[in-house]
């Protein structure tokens, strides 16, 4: 069995059906292209009066868009009634076709998925033989938006009782990802919202510096930061009602105080400071492993009694309260599990380190544990300072041993102080969500800055007036080779053979035509100078060949359509894209005739030249 | 209610309830305690008693209503434990027979001509439009374009401009010509970067790009188009929102319309429209009506294709079994696992 339908073949079965007109979205153009191949030779044309309608319509188009008059798969679209429609055409033959098939004169079109949003045409029958789609060089999976956006372009309103969706499998096809798309809800918009630099010039050419947070805040963006913000604020709420039962004692900040405290009883009875011996994981354990402590070893679990580190011992050591009254002491490496449990456990000065009555009552506690305990979340953090030696000092300042709500403290601290670092995670987290804009457009500004398009206090440099009008990709660099004076004296086919370099959309490098030195100096500075730009923008792919390319097309004026396409392995549709961004570019530094009168000069002249032929059919 | 119902109302209520009922209202709220937030709260609900009352009793209600009603509205997509359930559904087929390959084409065919009626919803989203900022999320081949061509006109009418925006030139071709036809080449015009044919007509078709640079020169003062006279924005494809390249550009358009012109939204169904239109109120003069459906005009039924020629419903159920995408049709099931052995490579991992 074949690894897929043949065209022929398909048609033959769609047709048979009464499933026609038909698109058939195929993976790649050269997938429409083979199929149109395939119906060279076939046998299945059309009976004669529908090729002479097609002749009949295809002649109006002819008359508007005089290009598609030598198309080579003309003779395939009159005879069978079958086209190909992908971006490697001339917008012009697409035209054509969108209008062939609106008139109903066509049986099926292959397209690319690509494509799916941009066509303007319905069918009956719409084709699908794959489940992904090439996206910057990987395939992805097609998105549920996409399956349908593809799929919905069966059933003609006013023409079709029904629209028919027919998936036939190719290789690598995941039946799966078009059944879920089918069947399921379309993705979410999710806002794409960058701060560029054109984007900053214009906004402070037209508001205030302080009005602008205002304006970001309008943004998708910030609607959907801010959503987000709104999730995490409802949190801290019930965060704060968690807190309540830990509000003020004695002390106000009672958390702070007790933690200070701690901290510092800790630091006096541990002589060796413990940042020496211990990696992270272990010194970040060290403050909890306090009297009272519940802790599990590798068998069964434990109450600690208490923390000591003695000469010799790499270390820190624990005196530990194990089941049937048992004191042992081991190394603190050796606690497996640190419980989110402790018990009272006033120290005293000798084995076993606490009073009797205290001891019986921890062993008793020990063995009434419940099978599972909460672990106790610990913080991993590398620098752990150790206090000042000021405050070791002052122990005595501190009200805490003698307060009466001492033991209060010692067993709410570690809950009350988890809940306040979440607090304040979620308060940073906020924080952030509510400003990150604004501070990505501060560091636009800061760059602008650097470069001499805004003052310090904001305003736009004469620089920055004119460079705002430069509102395309790779802004910067536009503006830096205008400043760095590259084009200057450069004839309008060397502006745009660079331009063209920087408008490309295609990342498919095509073949060299003859490059002249003076464009390969030219692309040799922009490229340096993209090099030294890119921690401030990323640096464009530019491709020599379009540039020669475009500045013969400029230079060239005999030089014909197809005398262009001869001289490169581009598709045709794909060179008139050029082209036309290479003129978008061109227009934007038309603008600047104010302040680079030559230069804007230049581009008019580019775009007259590159405005011919083809280029002339539509606006 | 009286004040001292309403208090006594507030006392019976968790302490979370109370929060949330105080965000916007009390300033710091989480650092009172029940009692102070209930005073708190009566002190401000003189302010607007009946939004406060009428919150109150939606909140209690929520709470009421069990756990997932009460969480955030916004997040369209079913929740989780919906989907699972869809999932698992899916496992245990139903019990009616397939479709048969005779029933799934039955009904093919082109339909009697018949006098154009507007849809409910195109009489909705034209309605909204003279009064307010639209958006539009209907699957393709609704119609959007019908309701596009009747506001421009009925804004032409009242001598306002508009302007008409896709994302691709070449749609901006089709429509140019499609316009042109509809109100004669001297009403409309087409922008392109370098060229103007037209400038001056009161409808103006262009990519988003050339409107959104159009926005900054009037913001800044200068300016080639009458902005002023500007009375509705379409855009078209507006799912492009989500263009990874390209979506802040819409945006910026947006964010940039002056207030006087109205927008008008057309996207193909996306997942969360209440998002956009939510954000569109929360930034423009006007509340901004959603205009929404999912049911295609024009039913669509999916079928397989084997590369042998053989073709069998794709689903179990006539149309596409939204939620289901288990109920797959036995026929196409069995062919698609026989390709699937006999294409793949052996050894390699199936997916
Ligand atoms: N109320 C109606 N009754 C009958 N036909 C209609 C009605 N409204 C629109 N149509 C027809 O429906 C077809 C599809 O409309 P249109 O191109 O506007 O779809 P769309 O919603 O823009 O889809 P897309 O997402 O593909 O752009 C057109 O041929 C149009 O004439
Ligand atoms: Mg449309």
């Amino acid at each position: 069995m074949p690894p897929s339908i043949h065209p022929v073949d398909l048609i033959s079965a769609l047709r048979q059906k009464h499933l026609t007109p038909a698109i058939v979205f195929l993976t790649s153009r050269r997938a429409c292209d083979e199929a149109m191949e395939a119906f060279d030779h076939a046998n299945c044309v059309l009976p004669t009066t529908r090729q002479e309608a097609i002749a009949k319509a295809l002649e109006q188009v002819m008359a508007r868009h005089p290009s598609i008059a030598e198309h080579p798969l003309i003779s395939i679209v009159q005879r069978i009634g079958v086209a190909a429609h992908h971006a490697g055409h001339l917008p012009t033959w697409k035209i054509a076709i969108e209008e062939l098939m609106r008139q109903g004169h066509l049986d099926a079109v292959f397209a690319t998925t690509t494509l799916a949003a941009g066509v303007d045409f319905p069918a009956r029958t719409v084709v699908i033989t794959q489940s992904s789609i090439r996206k910057s060089r990987d395939f992805t999976d097609l998105t549920a938006g996409e399956v349908q956006q593809i799929a919905g372009r069966a059933g003609r309103r006013g023409k079709d009782h029904v629209g028919f969706a027919v998936i036939t499998p190719s290789p690598y096809i995941d039946l799966s990802v078009l059944t879920k798309g089918l069947t399921g809800q379309p993705e979410a918009i999710d806002s794409q919202f960058t701060i560029s630099y054109p984007m900053v010039l214009n906004l402070l050419k037209a508001h205030p510096h302080e009005h602008i947070q205002g304006i970001l805040a309008k943004s998708f963006a910030q609607f959907q930061l801010n959503q987000r913000a709104e999730v995490l604020e409802q949190k801290l709420d019930a965060l704060h009602i968690k807190m309540e039962p830990f509000g003020p004692r004695v002390c106000t900040d009672w958390i702070t105080q007790w933690h200070t405290f701690d901290h510092a009883r800790r630091h006096r009875h541990t002589r060796h400071p413990t940042y020496r011996a211990e990696p992270p994981e272990i010194s970040a354990r060290l403050p909890f492993l306090t009297p009272g402590r519940v802790v599990g070893f590798s068998r069964g679990r434990g109450i600690v009694l208490r923390q000591y580190r003695s000469k010799g011992q790499r270390n820190s050591m624990l005196t530990v309260l194990r089941p049937e009254s048992a004191v042992t002491e081991c190394p603190v490496t050796s606690v497996k599990e640190v419980y989110d449990r402790t018990y009272d456990c006033p120290e005293t000065s000798a084995y076993p380190w606490c009073s009797t009555d205290t001891f019986d009552r921890l062993s008793h506690q020990l063995e009434e544990l419940p099978l599972r305990l909460p672990l106790l979340p610990i913080l991993v953090s590398s620098n752990n300072e150790p206090l000042p030696d000021a405050i070791v000092q002052s122990l005595e300042d501190f009200s805490c041993p003698t307060c009466p709500s001492r033991s209060a403290c010692q067993k709410d601290f570690l809950t009350a102080s988890r809940l306040r670092q979440e607090q304040q995670r979620h308060t940073k987290s906020i924080q952030a969500l509510r400003t990150s804009l604004w501070h990505r457009f501060q560091e636009r500004v800061e760059v602008l800055q650097t470069f001499g398009y805004l003052t310090l206090t904001t305003q736009l440099t004469a620089e920055g007036e004119w460079a705002r009008l430069i509102r395309i990709d790779h802004s910067l660099l536009i503006t830096e080779l205008i400043r760095a004076e590259a084009f200057t004296g450069a004839d309008p086919s060397l502006l745009a053979g660079i331009l063209a370099s920087l408008a490309h959309d295609d990342d498919r490098p095509g073949a060299f035509p003859r490059i002249s030195p003076g464009l390969s100096s030219l692309l040799g500075q922009v490229r340096k100078l993209a090099e030294s730009l890119s921690p401030y923008e990323d640096p464009p792919l530019l491709r020599a060949d379009v540039a020669a390319l475009v500045e013969r097309w400029v230079a060239d004026q005999t030089l014909t359509w197809i005398g262009l396409c001869r001289l490169t392995t581009m598709a045709e549709g794909d060179i008139y894209r050029l082209l036309a961004r290479t003129l978008e570019y061109l227009s934007q530094v038309q603008t600047l005739k104010g302040t680079h009168a030559g230069l804007a000069e230049s581009a008019s002249q580019a775009i007259t030249a590159i405005r011919r032929g083809v280029l002339e059919e539509l606006p | 209610m009286t004040t001292d119902e309403l208090e006594q109302l507030l006392a019976q209520q968790p302490v979370a309830v109370l929060h949330r009922l105080a965000r916007g209202r009390v300033q710091r709220h989480f650092r009172a305690g029940k009692r102070r937030l209930i005073e708190l709260l009566l002190q401000h609900s003189s302010q607007n008693r009946a939004g406060f009352e009428s919150d109150l009793l939606t909140l209690i209600g929520e709470r009421q209503a069990g756990p997932t009603s009460g969480s955030p509205r916004r997040h369209e997509a079913p929740p989780i434990a919906h989907k699972k359930a869809a999932i698992r559904s899916s496992e245990s087929e139903p019990s009616d027979p397939p479709v048969s390959l005779t029933e799934w084409l039955q009904g093919l065919g082109v339909p009697a001509p018949q006098p154009f009626v507007q849809d409910p919803w195109q009489i909705e989203a034209l309605a909204a439009v003279s009064e307010t900022d639209v958006v539009i999320s209907v699957p393709t081949g609704s119609g959007k374009t019908y309701v596009a061509i009747e506001a421009a006109r009925r804004a032409m009418e009242e001598n306002r401009s508009v302007i008409y925006t896709s994302p691709l030139k070449a749609l901006s071709n089709t429509k140019y010509a499609e316009f042109s036809k509809i109100f004669g080449p001297d009403k409309v015009g087409i922008l392109t970067g370098d060229r103007q044919e037209n400038g001056q007509a009161p409808l103006l078709v262009m990519t988003t790009e050339i409107l959104r640079n159009l926005l900054y020169d009037a913001a800044s003062g200068e300016i080639d188009v009458r902005l002023d006279t500007l009375g509705l924005v379409i855009l078209d494809e507006s799912q492009y929102l989500a263009d990874p390249e390209r979506g802040v550009v819409w945006e910026e358009t947006i964010i940039f319309c002056p207030s006087q012109a109205r927008l008008l939204l057309l996207s193909a169904s996306i997942g969360n429209p209440q998002d956009i239109a939510d954000w569109l109120t929360s930034i423009r003069s006007t509340p901004c009506r959603l205009v929404r459906h999912s049911k295609r005009t024009v039913p669509l039924r999916a079928g397989y294709l084997h590369p042998n020629g053989k073709l069998t419903p794709l689903f179990r159920t006539l149309g596409i079994p939204q939620g289901h995408p288990g109920h797959l049709h036995p026929e196409a099931k069995h062919l698609f696992m026989e390709y699937e052995e006999e294409t793949l490579p052996s050894g390699r991992p199936r997916r």
